[in-house]
């Protein structure tokens, strides 16, 4: 145990690992030295002097480098002249501090008089008054009055915009830059920062919009006062009349942990409404951060559109009717039709909803036709094998190990991911790229392998097939180096995605990539701790999805079915060709996405949802769904982990859980009783599905102690981020870890690629889309359709910059704007800020302006 | 034209001399400033494309630097030097004249566009105080006399438009010595 260093703090022995600063071996022991610029995230600065303490050091005798005794026996301890800021000092063997002494307390009185100088005294109506810090620690270790004179205090601008989501109140600032060094050190924008200087610093930002960065909102959970505040809970409610109920991200694949701070309220007309969205500390997802997407958007829940009542299509109109007759109605139309009827769902429902959807359709309805709507990328079978193993956490990687990330540009599709990969390869994992453009991760790669759009996978199987050879190659080859980096790393992680891929491309890929973790034969990197395939799923439940068995080919748990049934594809030409006569939607628009032109020959359509989408507007029947902020429910992340979400506010109007009125229909056609709760229907599919067995609502729930601590009375520590008591998820077992997986057949997979300039399509994290065009706070954030050309195929195309073009789709005109993007590769376009559309397509520009 | 095309020169040869590109944010400020009359926000967004910088980094700078202008100066920025030494000799009493003779505050700029008068600290001259920086350039033991004759000259400079700056020559200088700055240790 030599790496543990032993000090006295206020008498308590206490021992640390080698490298702790003393403010967090006091923590460990409940001593809360006070801070407000340090914060554990992030590099130590020293700045604002609060964490003032004495520290001592044991005498040594010099010549003989013995500990000098005080006559009692006792070593002898020499305290500096001064008092040392215990958030930049290093733990040493045998170091002695005291927090509690007079010389302590007249420091921290001091410190607090200086920073309340200009501060205003406007708690009152401040929204951190409450949960404040500064508050906090000037009631713990102010003097109460002032040397200082009143009419010194600076008036200062107390509504600064640093763009449309954050505000800065200036006199509030004590100029501890945690926001700044979050901007700069933990996410890589640097787009605040301080101007001025002395009582004159201020923060400010000259990006375009103002304050341009997906992490935003982090800033104002780590203020230690209420300098920064969103916009949308700014002079919104008091912190004391919030009430936190857990959840998780309903976008994101790697499941943040979240809070809603709700309130009753009688403006609301007496409901209780979100009021704010804070990150939940989950360490092994998202820590304690989570990005302005799932911050922001959670608006869409109470957006006055919603669906309140189930809506019978009579004489051609839709009308609000009663539950138990829609039940009746669809219950009746679906009875007995079999493989003439199909269903389609989307992937944010829970997993309650989706095992209960597939339940529905094949032993109620008795058809085997049923896909997710909208399905962009395969692979669950393979993670399902291969997966990142069960108790890993990408905060682990570090030096010597390896991430390999396949098309996929994890900043736009998935920032936790991002962040986490960035970091690990900050602590000095070797990243490899392999993309057809340049994205945000290349800065921190160590390998950067472009393609041509259409040549992923072969570029994969490149990779694969030089990691299998032992042997030197002549000339050094980039993909071979890459290659061999990824294969001598300790641990391997892989991730993928399905930028500018087929469904067909992804799946081969998954495959490559898992012959990858397989590679290394007898002790394949598949099956360890930190290591596995992650899949860059579009949706927070893709997972589940995929585990439930909402598949054409799959039962729940990866069952394979004898005979598969029809695909999202064939059920589309089957409602054009009169093949299926009843079509079921259930939180998903497939003509809202474009990939359904209309009814076609379909007799009786019933949709399930939110809004009246496209599709439902389309709809003989179609039922109110509840959202997942208003009920419980579990989803899995990609990283294979179930996570409970729990109901924060009351159903809007008479809308019902997805899963509820799936199985009220499904009584009707004989499959039993209703279940009363989500978690017994959770029950239901611990049974079905073998890597569920033994999870339960309770086995969810639990939850250990994370550091850093964060969310007590000390909120001054970790900001506002919430501690979580409710659950940090169970993440089920890849089959690798058990037993040895076989090799994976990877059928090539010709594409067309066309000739001259290939368009593929790029996410971004503000696309439009039925939840976030609800959240008003987000519209100015929203992407705008834009295509990005290198200068050479511009001049070719004759467009310039702002050019708006309409491009062509899959035969559908897209307006973009043009926008010259030199990093490009010559001969690859790239469509940005419209709905995902599959694979290559050639770019043809009809008619610009 | 851009600064930027203007001075391509200049600047590949700043930014030659240092092993990050970064460390030439100072000097292409200045000359930025020089060119545009003082940092705007579109200049300010040119030096940080160069230097692969967010905007917001050079804005820092200029409000840490009291040698960047955000709003805009005359031709001529007379920066006198009113800290404890020089005011001991006088340098309090100075400004109020140069300000009456010009009609002007402090931080104000003459109706003509030629003249911004600022007071700034310490310019390490407090021997040959009063003393005043005007455009890079030292004029020192200077009174009333001395000072109407600073005036005389620059105003006829300004109707030659021959504008004596010493900025220019400064940063070209810098830029063409060619001496490379060397890192020291390891980040």
């Amino acid at each position: 145990m030599s790496d543990l260093i032993t000090l006295t703090i206020d008498g308590t022995a206490v021992s640390v690992p080698k490298g702790t600063l003393v403010v967090d071996a006091a923590k460990k022991i409940g001593n809360d030295i006070p801070v407000f610029c340090y914060h554990p995230k992030l590099e130590p600065v020293g700045m604002c002097r609060m964490c003032l303490v004495e520290i001592g050091l044991p005498v040594r005798d010099r010549a003989t480098g013995e500990l000098v005794l005080n006559a009692d026996g006792t070593p002898q301890v020499n305290f500096g002249r001064t008092l040392q800021t215990g958030c930049t000092i290093v733990v040493s063997e045998g170091m002695v501090v005291r927090t509690n002494t007079q010389p302590v307390d007249e420091a921290r009185e001091s410190v607090i008089e200086f920073l309340l100088s200009s501060h205003p005294l406007d708690c009152p109506i401040c929204d951190k008054g409450g949960e404040c810090p500064l508050q906090n620690l000037t009631m713990a270790h102010g003097a109460g009055t002032t040397q200082m004179d009143y009419s010194l205090k600076l008036k200062m601008d107390k509504h600064v915009p640093l763009g449309e989501l954050i505000y800065l109140d200036r006199e509030r600032c004590i100029q501890c830059a945690r926001c700044i060094r979050f901007q700069e050190e933990i996410v890589d924008d640097p787009v605040i920062r301080f101007h001025n200087r002395g009582r004159s610093l201020e923060i400010v930002t000259l990006s375009d919009p103002g304050f341009d960065s997906y992490w935003s909102g982090n800033t104002t959970d780590i203020c230690p006062v209420g300098a920064l505040t969103t916009s949308d809970f700014r002079f919104g409610a008091r912190p004391w009349e919030l009430i936190p109920v857990a959840s998780i991200s309903v976008h994101s694949p790697a499941g943040a942990n979240l809070t809603f701070s709700t309130r009753r309220e009688a403006k609301s007309g007496g409901r209780s409404v979100i009021k704010r969205v804070l990150p939940r500390q989950n360490e092994n997802v998202n820590e304690i951060w989570i990005h302005d997407r799932d911050r922001f958007v959670h608006q869409f829940a109470d957006a006055p559109d919603r669906l309140q009542k189930p809506l019978i299509r009579k004489n051609g109109q839709l009308v609000e009717a009663g539950w138990e007759e829609a039940i009746e109605l669809v219950a009746h139309k679906l009875n007995g039709l079999g493989e003439k009827a199909a269903g389609l769902s989307g992937d944010r429902l829970s997993n309650e909803d989706l095992f209960l959807f597939q339940k529905f359709l094949r032993q109620g309805v008795k058809t085997p036709h049923l896909d997710l709507g909208n399905r962009t990328i395969m692979g669950g079978d393979v993670t399902a094998k291969v997966g990142i193993s069960s108790g890993s956490n990408l905060g682990e990687l570090g030096q010597g190990d390896a991430i390999v990330v396949v098309a996929s540009d994890l900043h736009e599709e998935e920032p936790i991911w991002w962040l986490r990969v960035k970091q690990a390869a900050q602590r000095g994992a070797t990243l490899v790229i392999l993309s057809a453009r340049p994205t945000r991760l290349d800065k921190f790669a160590s390998h950067t392998i472009y393609y041509r759009p259409g040549e992923a996978v072969a570029t994969t199987r490149q990779l694969l097939n030089a990691a299998k050879i032992a042997v030197e190659t002549a000339e050094p080859d980039p993909i071979k180096t890459a290659a061999d980096a990824l294969i001598n790393a300790q641990n391997l992680v892989a991730f993928y995605g399905a930028e500018g891929l087929t469904l067909a491309e992804t799946d081969t890929i998954a495959r490559l990539l898992g012959n990858l973790l397989l590679v290394k034969g007898e002790q394949p990197h598949a099956g360890r701790k930190n290591n596995g395939l992650i899949a860059v799923w579009p949706h927070n439940n893709t997972q589940g999805a995929w585990d439930m068995g909402i598949h054409p080919a799959f039962g729940p748990g990866y069952k394979a079915l004898d005979i598969p049934g029809k695909d999202a594809a064939a059920i589309y030409a089957g409602v054009q060709s009169g093949e299926i006569s009843a079509l079921y939607v259930a939180g998903t628009d497939p003509i809202g996405d474009g990939l359904l032109a209309d009814r076609g020959k379909l007799d009786f359509l019933v949709v399930q949802e939110l809004f009246l989408t496209e599709t439902a507007k389309l709809a003989d029947v179609v039922l109110p769904a509840q959202s997942w902020a208003e009920r419980d429910g579990t989803f899995t992340s990609g990283e294979r982990r179930v996570q409970r979400y729990y109901p924060a506010i009351p159903p809007v109007g008479e809308s019902r859980e997805d899963w509820r009125i799936l199985a009220q229909i499904g009584e009707k056609l004989g499959l039993g009783k209703t279940p009363f709760a989500a978690s017994l229907v959770f029950k239901e599919v611990a049974t079905a599905v073998p890597a569920y067995k033994g999870m339960d609502y309770r086995s969810l729930a639990r939850v250990e102690e994370q550091w850093p601590i964060i969310g007590r009375s000390d909120l001054y520590y970790g900001g506002t981020a919430y501690d979580n008591k409710h659950g940090l998820g169970q993440q089920w077992a890849a089959a690798a870890e058990a037993a040895a997986v076989e090799s994976f057949d990877t059928a090539d997979t010709p594409t067309n690629q066309p000739d001259g300039i290939r368009l593929i399509r790029a996410a971004a994290l503000f696309t439009p889309g039925t939840l976030i065009n609800h959240a008003e706070v987000l519209a100015e954030r929203l992407a705008k359709p834009t295509l990005w050309v290198n200068e050479a195929d511009a001049s070719h195309l004759q467009v310039a910059d702002g050019y708006v073009v309409n491009v062509a789709v899959n035969g559908r005109a897209v307006p973009a704007i043009v926008q010259m993007n030199g990093k490009l590769l010559k001969g690859t376009a790239v469509l940005r800020g419209v709905p995902y559309f599959p694979g290559v397509v050639q770019l043809e520009v009809i008619g610009n302006r | 034209m851009t600064f930027t095309e203007k001075y391509a020169a200049e600047i590949e040869g700043i930014i030659a001399r240092f092993p990050h590109k970064k460390s030439a944010v100072l000097p292409l400020m200045h000359l930025a400033q020089h060119y545009y009359g003082y940092m705007s926000d579109d200049a300010m967004r040119e030096v940080a494309a160069i230097l692969d910088l967010d905007p917001t980094h050079i804005l820092s700078l200029a409000g840490f630097y009291t040698l960047y202008y955000e709003e805009p100066v005359g031709k001529y920025v007379l920066e006198i030097c009113n800290d404890l030494a020089c005011a001991l000799r006088g340098a309090d009493q100075f400004v109020e004249m140069a300000c009456n003779k010009l009609e002007v505050g402090v931080d104000e700029t003459t109706a003509d566009g030629l003249f911004t008068i600022k007071t700034v600290m310490c310019l390490a001259a407090c021997d040959r105080a009063p003393m005043l920086q005007c455009n890079l350039k030292f004029e020192e033991h200077l009174d009333e006399a001395k000072f109407d004759a600073l005036l005389a000259r620059l105003r006829e400079q300004a109707a030659a438009e021959t504008i004596e700056t010493s900025v220019v020559e400064k940063i070209t200088a810098y830029a063409k010595s060619g001496n490379q700055v060397s890192v020291i240790g390891n980040r």
